[in-house]
């Protein structure tokens, strides 16, 4: 992984040439603490020691145009971190790559190149990347970003993606029987219409991985369907998100559904209260979260999640110090 | 020991990024850019080719003193997270073989957090097409349908230059944009501020150069 993040400081190396209408170059920098009552101790991580998010981090995220005579043709985007991992008293440095792609504009759809979102239910459109909350990909049901090649087409009903990627998730692994494919629709415009309705499907044969690392060296077949919704009226928000059939080689079904409600005068105060289920295999189990937000300024955000796990018997709280800022 | 060296290697590459960039202006806050370029430029300039996509902000193009020069023109101050001098603007020169206008978005405070207001703008500052990006008010229909738009097509800053946010008060042609939805006073009211200020910044930004580059011996 260093050399992913070695290759994407090269690249800004000739990007940082560029002049300054062309481009976008974000600081990022988050602290992490809480207590899990499971572990009986503080924890500077939101879910996992081996998962990639969330952690004290420091980062950047770089987007940057690509123009010629008759406009835009190509955007490259990275965004990377240098999180720390603290776990029973040892530390990790751990470089991570997230967005890390090439996308072209063609006569039809745009095509992407890298690292990026797989098209496969709510986590291939709803950015969680400074969030503490979970998608139903970061807790494991899939990639909240994979490597590989994808296409997607935006339409005045909706839109259309699909992707081809590794099925390794963050890390680039080339295992000659690993890949995922993934394809969704979506009927409605959320910026415009407020609300999206999308339909996905997925199968390859992935890797158990989390974060960086890899559980198990053989891929096992994947075969999903999911749904997934988001609404938004007033200052209120609701998700859904399902998928069903086969993962890591297991029956699996999941569901997760997160309400926020937005207030005070910019929307600046954030209240989420998400319950997530899942059967993989005969193991059940259940999440309840509840989250609350404050944009303290335009670059600092304080979150405070409470999270309690049914198998676990762990009622976990973290605090989130989440610094973005231009440069 | 080891989260010092954590943050003396993280200090050195932010070291190495910032004299990669070369800029020294910190800056912060949510722009305002077009979801889906491509679809919603194909829709708002119906003859266009294609577009370029510029970044630029207050802070850039004049600092504290352009900021206090828009407030006056204004007739408001900039407040709060949306209205910060860095805030990252977007602007789409529109190309029809040649560039034939403008797209251009700024976020605003509505009544259930920020809207965005897009102005299509021709070469000579006049409203083309009227948008309103985002906009979560169950009364959204209503500012975003086609009829309501429409009465912005043809105004020029000009004609704002009599409009006080503050209170309200308009006359001409601002006087006869009518709320197509009164409940929504707060959202209506937020529009035509954003709409005001988004032809100021346009007028900083892109036409006052124009014509200072086609002017040179003019102060």
């Amino acid at each position: 992984m260093c050399k992913a993040l070695l290759i994407c400081l090269v690249f800004l190396c000739f990007a940082g040439a560029a002049q300054a209408s062309d481009h976008l170059l974000y600081f990022e920098a988050q602290g992490i603490a809480g207590y899990s009552s499971e572990l009986g101790k503080p924890i500077y991580f939101s879910m996992n020691p081996d998962a990639e998010m969330q952690k004290p981090s420091l980062g950047f995220d770089y987007v940057r145009r690509f123009s010629g005579e008759t406009g835009d043709w190509a955007t490259l985007a990275f965004q990377g971190r240098l999180a720390l991992a603290i776990n029973e008293g040892k530390y990790k440095f751990e470089p991570q790559a997230y967005n890390a792609y090439f996308k072209i504009k063609t006569p039809g759809p745009y095509v992407w190149v890298g690292h990026n979102r797989p098209a496969f239910g709510l986590s291939s459109y709803f950015d969680s990347h400074g969030l503490l909350l979970r998608t139903l990909a970061i807790q494991g049901f899939g990639y909240d970003r994979d490597w590989g090649t994808g296409v997607y087409k935006d339409f005045s009903w909706g839109d259309i993606s699909a992707s081809a990627t590794t099925g390794s998730g963050m890390p680039l692994y080339f295992n000659k029987n690993s890949y995922m494919t993934a394809a969704r629709a979506s009927y409605g415009v959320l910026s415009r219409d407020n609300m999206n309705i999308g339909f996905s499907l997925g199968y390859g044969n992935t890797l158990d991985t989390m974060g960086y690392k890899l559980r198990e060296p053989e891929p096992r077949r994947m075969s999903l369907v999911g749904a997934d919704f988001t609404l938004l009226r007033n200052n209120l928000e609701h998700r859904f998100d399902v998928l069903a059939g086969r993962w890591l080689g297991t029956d699996t079904h999941a569901f997760f559904y997160r309400f926020g409600i937005n207030m005070g005068e910019e929307g600046r105060v954030k209240i989420e209260a998400q319950p997530t289920y899942w059967k993989t295999g005969d193991e059940k189990n259940y999440q309840l979260s509840l989250c609350f937000s404050v944009l303290a300024t335009s670059d600092l955000t304080v979150r405070t999640a409470y999270t309690y796990d049914n198998n676990a018997r762990d009622n976990r709280v973290v605090l989130q110090l989440y610094y973005y800022m231009r440069i | 020991m080891q989260l010092s060296i954590f943050f003396i290697r993280a200090a050195v590459i932010l070291v190495f990024i910032f004299i990669l960039t070369g800029y020294g202006a910190a800056w912060g806050a949510v722009g305002c850019d077009l979801n889906d370029p491509d679809r919603d430029v194909a829709r708002l300039f119906p003859e266009s080719t294609g577009y370029k996509t510029i970044y630029t902000s207050v802070s850039q193009k004049g600092g504290d003193r352009l900021l206090t020069k828009i407030e006056k023109r204004l007739g408001d101050k900039f407040h709060g997270i949306y209205e910060t001098i860095d805030v990252p603007y977007t602007i789409y020169e529109i190309f029809a073989k040649k560039k034939v206008g403008y797209i251009h978005g700024v976020n605003q405070k509505g009544q259930f957090g920020g809207i965005q207001v897009f102005l299509v703008l021709d070469l000579d500052g006049r409203i083309k097409a009227f948008y309103i990006q985002k906009i979560t008010s169950q009364y959204a229909g209503k500012l975003r349908d086609a009829k309501f738009g429409k009465q912005f097509v043809g105004l020029t800053l000009k004609d704002f230059d009599h409009y006080d946010v503050l209170s309200g008060k308009a006359s001409g042609k601002v006087e006869a944009i009518k709320n197509p939805a009164p409940q929504a006073e707060a959202d209506f009211r937020a529009a035509l501020r954003a709409t005001k200020k988004n032809l100021i910044l346009m007028d900083e930004f892109v036409y006052s150069q124009q014509s200072a580059s086609s002017n040179p011996g003019v102060p």
